[in-house]
């Protein structure tokens, strides 16, 4: 809650401006009323004083102003009923000013609430570390930053109103009718408190059946989930009517959940009508026999009605309004579990003013690493790793499926840390380095090519944002990276070439055409650490060779690190890491391997005959 | 283990409601209200109930402020309490019966509702059961969860707080109406002069609000899919440092839905408090004009209390209109997309009255005649496949990856349609059959099993009729599982987690294998796991699969040496092609494609135990 304050405070001029206007409009609401007894008394009065009354004048008594000559209302002489009515007017059109104002400026400082949390949370989700995204699902995060945001905005603008609203009625109504006739005001208002009754006795029901209905939503939504991702065990043993059956039965019992929730609701909604209505009765009862009696005077009797009507919406707010503040204060802290993670990786604490180093080549160390996934400690998946790249060197990292390759590679810009050991970059601990730096220095190129849904200029200058708009530079330094990843004429055949636009919105590259178009947004950051976590996978051997042949020529003293199935792209490092179950169990250049004959000769062979499979 | 996940992103683009751009702007569609009207007609007698009591409810309301008028005209007036104290006993019966009536009326919409909109659910879902392979291949898991679950949800609120309510809105408003006319019709001319006005106001404002909104939602749209976006790239973001940029464009996209709201909500606010001032104006018109009638004796006091009720009653509809409004627009875009689903062809053969059955001559025979087969147009993944298996014989088929030998399973169980040529399944083309009949016919079974919620019972019972506690058991034993199931603390009866999560990968294969087994195909396909398991569960599992196969012909692509030796056939599917066919040794003798594939796949396998038998060198 103490974040909600915080944002609140940057809006606290127009919140409080807002506030105000209610105040004002509660205020003016709640004098209607009394104007409107004020004209019906002096028209009673003038009735009594022509003596035209078609009742005949000994009721006319009953029902003239008891005030006589003093004005009705302070600073209003020599009023008639017309004057009355103009006032009634008049404080119309100010209140629906004074409303319009107070119910937009809470709600778009709500908004703004809205707006100022979502941005904190998704720069927050920029600085989590990779390993939060794989203990959360995408779906959870998004039901976070949709329904939870949401409630909490319902819960600043609507409810927030009406909770400042409902007592400034109460505190005004309540005080003028008791100026009126006490006793009057306390028997109308005797059948409210059985809002609170009838509340408090459904309120445990009306949970449990919510509840009920949430968790029957939920076990059909799974269920279905079940159902479509197991379809093909379905349709293999024909289950449709097994499966169906069981749909049906929770079905049923959703059903009944549902009817059972209905039936407290349904008591709870006529409730809130029924008690203002029960009020009017008493009104017209009890302060009907106190006007015949000569105790109240008519217009008492229309103030009161007219105070009744105007209670009864914000008592009916009061019911959902609850509601509403419990699912924001549950949307908020199910916000403020995701603002208490850590950014676990981190720039290095700093001084003011301080600057952190800067790389300048690409000599990576790695020394004694050892490094296990967070959500599985016990299991480390690289083990006691050292080795020595000098700046400028190709290095390949061979191995089967889960030896550790990339996992390896993850630790070089610090998707993850090491859980022991030093990894070393430019002869620093990379933990030293400002992120953005280090960052800069490794261009990755990852095994699952992820493009964003955008034009494909602004996919390959993702790296450095500025050359996407950058005019002839930028055109030139983008086209040549397309080049360099020999994806320059792929593009140049679609139709608004480096403008089309991929994914969602656009068209579907093909696996080789995205790997490609990410190496090219790799290759434009001119880093001095080049990876290829097998992000060549889906291109053919001899498009793979093109780009080989093209990256030895430029790479201008990168280090280039390289994980690949096929042995063709590996045989020309200057070093090949052979790695199982996460250690390096041998390392040489491709003919020394060979000659070893250990799992490095034996992938060779596989590989080998792989090739002739293929070529047959 | 360390791929980032991608579960659950679909259900948030539902919830992003991505699709929420294609909403149509309709709130009534009599097509839709047909189609609707289907579903409700089986509670119809509960409907007419409903349509008799809304009336009762309105009338019941309106007559509380001409009993009012009455009190106070003809009581407090001459002071006749006693006369008071009986209309005040009629007041409180109104008052009951009013709420009587709106229990009723809300128990009975929401009884229609739950009802009709339950049968609407079991439709969608036994339909959804029956949809193509190739339907679920291209919709995401999400989208078909909210069809059935959030859609209908949609309905139930229109029906709950649109449709019904509005109805009775309509009531209400022409009741006021009459009454006003009846108790002084100048005065209700003269009162009802501010209606008019306020309509054009309502409308010059929704007319902007309609498009607000239509704004908003797309830009929520936006923001939806680029959180998701960003959400599953958050590595290529943090890798290119490009935190800064994806935090401004964001905020573009953030403040540009914050924007329209700002206008929406000046909009509301406005249309709120100008429907709040044509009540009190209204109210003003009252007291000015009826005053004079007072004074002129034509109406007493209490008609002056009973048109102001009935002013304040007659704008609370109005002022909520817009928003009920609403969501009868979003029922029928819900409504559209439910029954566009309903619409959505259902496989082939499903609906066959007239089902073929077998060849008893040719029973358990498998015939696959110059098969072509594409996923896409003319990208052909089997080429004239052409394949005769014999009642009894067990197949093994062997290829490397994408040769194409899970797809000729496909075509087997008529999960897709073969492009050319002819499957035949005992004696008779997969297209005669009743797809139903088919499928009990062949059994495809994977080994890396799909298991279900539930528990072990269920799942190797499948849930069907006239199975026994003893069959289940002899089942189990059969299928090496007997040990394992005796050691569950609630032995058949323990649960089973989605996906067979609280299991090792060897019991979910045995289980998958003990299914298969309580099922009893005629034919049998098999595709055989490739995950590892210890030397004793590999054991357990060769055992299990011999009891399989036996007596029945069985079609299985092998990934274990002992399956392909003991093949009475096997089959060498390369690019799509039958290659080679012949017995292992034959095979091996000819020293081509099936003897690289051996070295490959199996001869690794026997060195290294049962890890990593596929090989994943080949890229």
């Amino acid at each position: 809650m103490g974040r909600l304050i915080g944002y609140l405070r940057h809006y606290r001029a127009r919140f409080i401006a807002g506030c105000l206007c209610l105040v004002v409009t509660a205020s003016l609401a709640m004098s209607v009323p009394l104007v409107l007894k004020c004209g019906v008394d002096h028209l009673a009065d003038e009735l009594a004083r022509s003596g035209a009354s078609v009742q005949g004048a000994p009721a006319t008594s009953r029902v003239a102003g008891l005030a006589g000559n003093e004005p009705c209302l302070p600073g209003v002489t020599g009023a008639d009923v017309s004057t009355y009515a103009l006032l009634i007017v008049a404080i119309a059109l100010v209140q629906a000013f004074a409303r319009a104002c107070s119910r937009f400026l809470i709600f778009n400082v709500a908004r703004d609430v809205e707006y100022d949390l979502r941005n904190d949370l998704f720069a927050h989700l920029e600085s989590l570390p990779l390993d939060f995204y794989h203990r959360q699902t995408t779906g959870d995060l998004m039901s976070r930053l949709v329904n939870d945001i949401g409630a909490v905005r319902l819960m600043l603008g609507p409810a927030v109103l009406n909770l400042l609203n409902t007592p400034i009625y109460y505190a005004y109504g309540v005080s003028i009718m008791a100026a009126i006739d006490p006793a009057l005001t306390l028997a109308a208002l005797a059948p409210y408190p059985l809002v609170i009754l009838v509340m408090r006795h459904n309120g445990r029901r009306l949970m449990e059946g919510t509840l009920r209905v949430q968790e029957g939503l939920a076990e059909m939504s799974s269920t279905i989930q079940e159902n479509v991702s197991g379809i093909h065990v379905v349709k293999s043993y024909a289950l449709e009517d097994v499966e169906a059956e069981r749909f049906e039965k929770q079905n049923r019992r959703l059903r009944e959940a549902s009817l059972k929730l209905a039936k407290v609701r349904a008591i709870i909604g006529p409730t809130m009508r029924v008690v203002s209505a029960l009020g009017i009765l008493v009104v017209l009862w009890m302060g009907g026999t106190r006007v015949a009696e000569g105790r109240l005077t008519m217009g008492d009797l229309v103030a009161f009605i007219g105070y009744l009507n105007a209670l009864a919406w914000p008592t009916m707010a009061l019911g959902w309004m609850f509601a509403m503040v419990q699912r924001g204060r549950a949307g908020m802290q199910r916000l403020q579990a995701v603002f208490a993670e850590e950014p676990s990786i981190a720039d290095p604490p700093r001084a003011s003013g301080e600057r952190g180093p800067k790389i300048d080549n690409g000599e990576i160390e790695l020394r004694g690493v050892s490094f296990a996934y967070p959500d599985a400690p016990d299991a480390p998946v690289l083990r006691d790793i050292d080795v020595n790249i000098p700046a400028g060197a190709t290095v390949a990292l061979v191995g089967r499926a889960g030896s550790g390759k990339t996992s390896l590679l993850r630790l070089l810009p610090r998707l993850f840390d090491a859980t022991s050991g030093e990894v070393r970059i430019a002869g620093r601990d990379v933990r030293e380095y400002d992120l953005l730096e280090l960052r800069r220095a490794i261009s990755m190129v990852p095994q699952e090519p992820f493009l964003f849904s955008t034009s494909i200029r602004a996919n390959i200058a993702f790296g450095i944002p500025a050359l996407g708009t950058d005019g002839k530079e930028g055109e030139r330094r983008i086209h040549e990276a397309a080049e360099w990843a020999a994806v320059a004429q792929d593009l140049e055949s679609f139709p608004r070439h480096y403008e089309t636009m991929v994914g969602e919105r656009g068209i579907t590259l093909s696996g080789g055409q995205k790997q490609r178009v990410t190496l090219a947004r790799a290759l434009l950051v001119d880093s001095p650490i080049l990876v290829l976590d097998d992000s060549l996978s889906s291109v053919d051997t001899h498009t793979e060779e093109r780009i080989l042949e093209a990256l030895e020529q430029r790479r201008r003293g990168r280090t280039c690190l390289i994980v690949a199935h096929r042995l063709s792209t590996v045989q020309d490092a200057d070093l090949i890491l052979v790695l199982d179950k996460g250690r390096i169990i041998a390392r040489g250049d491709h003919a020394t391997l060979v000659a070893e004959g250990g799992l490095y000769a034996d992938l060779f062979r596989r590989q080998r005959l792989t090739e002739e499979l293929e070529a047959i | 283990m360390s791929e980032p996940r991608k579960d659950g992103g679909a259900d948030a683009a539902e919830v992003a409601g991505i699709h929420a751009e294609a909403e149509l702007e309709r709130a009534y569609d009599a097509d839709l209200l047909l189609r609707l009207w289907h579903y409700v007609r089986p509670y119809r007698v509960i409907f007419w109930a409903l349509l008799a009591v809304l009336p009762v409810a309105s009338a019941l309301m309106l007559l509380q402020p001409y009993l009012l008028k009455i009190g106070i005209d003809r009581y407090v007036e001459t002071g006749d309490v006693a006369g008071l104290s009986s209309v005040a006993v009629v007041f409180f019966l109104a008052v009951l019966g009013e709420f009587a009536a709106l229990y009723l009326q809300y128990y009975l919409t929401m009884s229609v509702a739950q009802r009709s909109l339950a049968d609407l659910r079991r439709d969608l879902f036994a339909h959804m059961e029956r949809l193509p392979q190739a339907f679920f291949d291209k919709n995401p898991v999400g989208r078909l969860v909210t069809r059935v679950t959030t859609d209908v949800d949609v309905l139930n609120e229109a029906f709950a707080t649109g449709a019904m309510t509005i109805f009775m809105d309509l009531l209400t408003l022409s009741g006021i109406v009459a009454l006003l006319l009846w108790l002084d019709w100048r005065m209700a001319l003269a009162t009802l002069t501010v209606v008019p006005i306020l309509l054009l106001a309502i409308n010059f404002f929704r007319k902007r609000a309609r498009v607000t909104y239509r704004t908003i939602r797309e830009r929520i749209a936006r923001i939806n899919s680029f959180l998701q976006e960003s959400i599953s790239g958050m590595s290529i973001i943090q890798l290119f440092a490009h935190e800064r940029e994806s935090y401004a464009e964001f905020g573009t996209h953030n403040g540009s839905h914050r924007d329209a709201n700002h206008l929406a909500n000046i909009y509301e606010a406005s249309l709120f408090s100008i429907v709040e001032a044509a009540s009190s104006i209204s109210m003003a018109i009252v007291v000015w004009y009826g005053s004079g009638q007072i004074l002129a004796g034509v109406i007493a006091f209490g008609s002056l209390v009973a048109f102001i009720e009935y002013m304040q009653k007659f704008f609370i509809p109005i002022r909520d209109f817009s928003a009920k409004y609403a969501v009868l627009q979003s029922a029928m875009t819900a409504a559209e997309r439910i029954f566009q689903l309903l619409d959505t062809e259902a496989e082939p053969g499903t609906q066959s009255t007239a089902p073929v059955s077998a060849d008893e001559a040719e029973r358990g025979a498998v015939v696959f005649e110059d098969v072509w087969f594409a996923y896409k147009r003319e990208e052909w993944v089997l080429r004239d496949v052409s394949l005769s298996v014999r009642p009894g014989e067990t197949v093994a088929i062997v290829g490397a990856t994408g040769s194409g030998k899970t797809t000729l399973t496909k075509l087997l169980g008529r999960s897709f349609e073969v492009g050319r040529g002819a499957v035949r399944v005992s004696g008779r083309d997969v297209r005669e059959w009743n797809v139903r009949e088919l499928r009990r016919e062949v059994g495809i079974v994977l080994q890396d099993a799909f298991l279900f919620a539930g528990s072990v019972a269920s799942n190797v019972g499948l849930g069907r009729d006239g199975v026994t506690e003893e069959d289940l058991w002899r089942t189990i034993r059969a299928a090496n599982l007997g040990g394992f199931v005796e050691s569950l603390p609630r032995g058949m009866q323990e649960p089973i987690r989605e996906r067979g999560n609280n299991l090792s990968a060897g019991q979910r294969q045995l289980l998958a294998m003990a299914r298969a087994l309580a099922y009893d195909p005629r034919i049998l396909v098999l595709d055989e796991a490739t995950s590892s398991v210890d030397t004793e569960t590999e054991q357990k599992i060769q055992e299990a699969l011999e009891r399989l196969l036996k007596g029945r012909t069985a079609i299985v692509i092998a990934h274990r040496l002992s399956t392909v030796e003991r093949a009475d056939r096997i089959v060498v599917l390369h690019k799509g092609e039958v290659r080679e066919v012949g017995t292992h040794a034959e095979l091996i003798e000819r020293g081509e494609i099936y003897a690289r594939l051996y070295e490959l796949q199996y001869s690794g396998a026997r060195s290294r135990g049962a890890e990593n038998p596929a090989g994943d060198v080949s890229a």
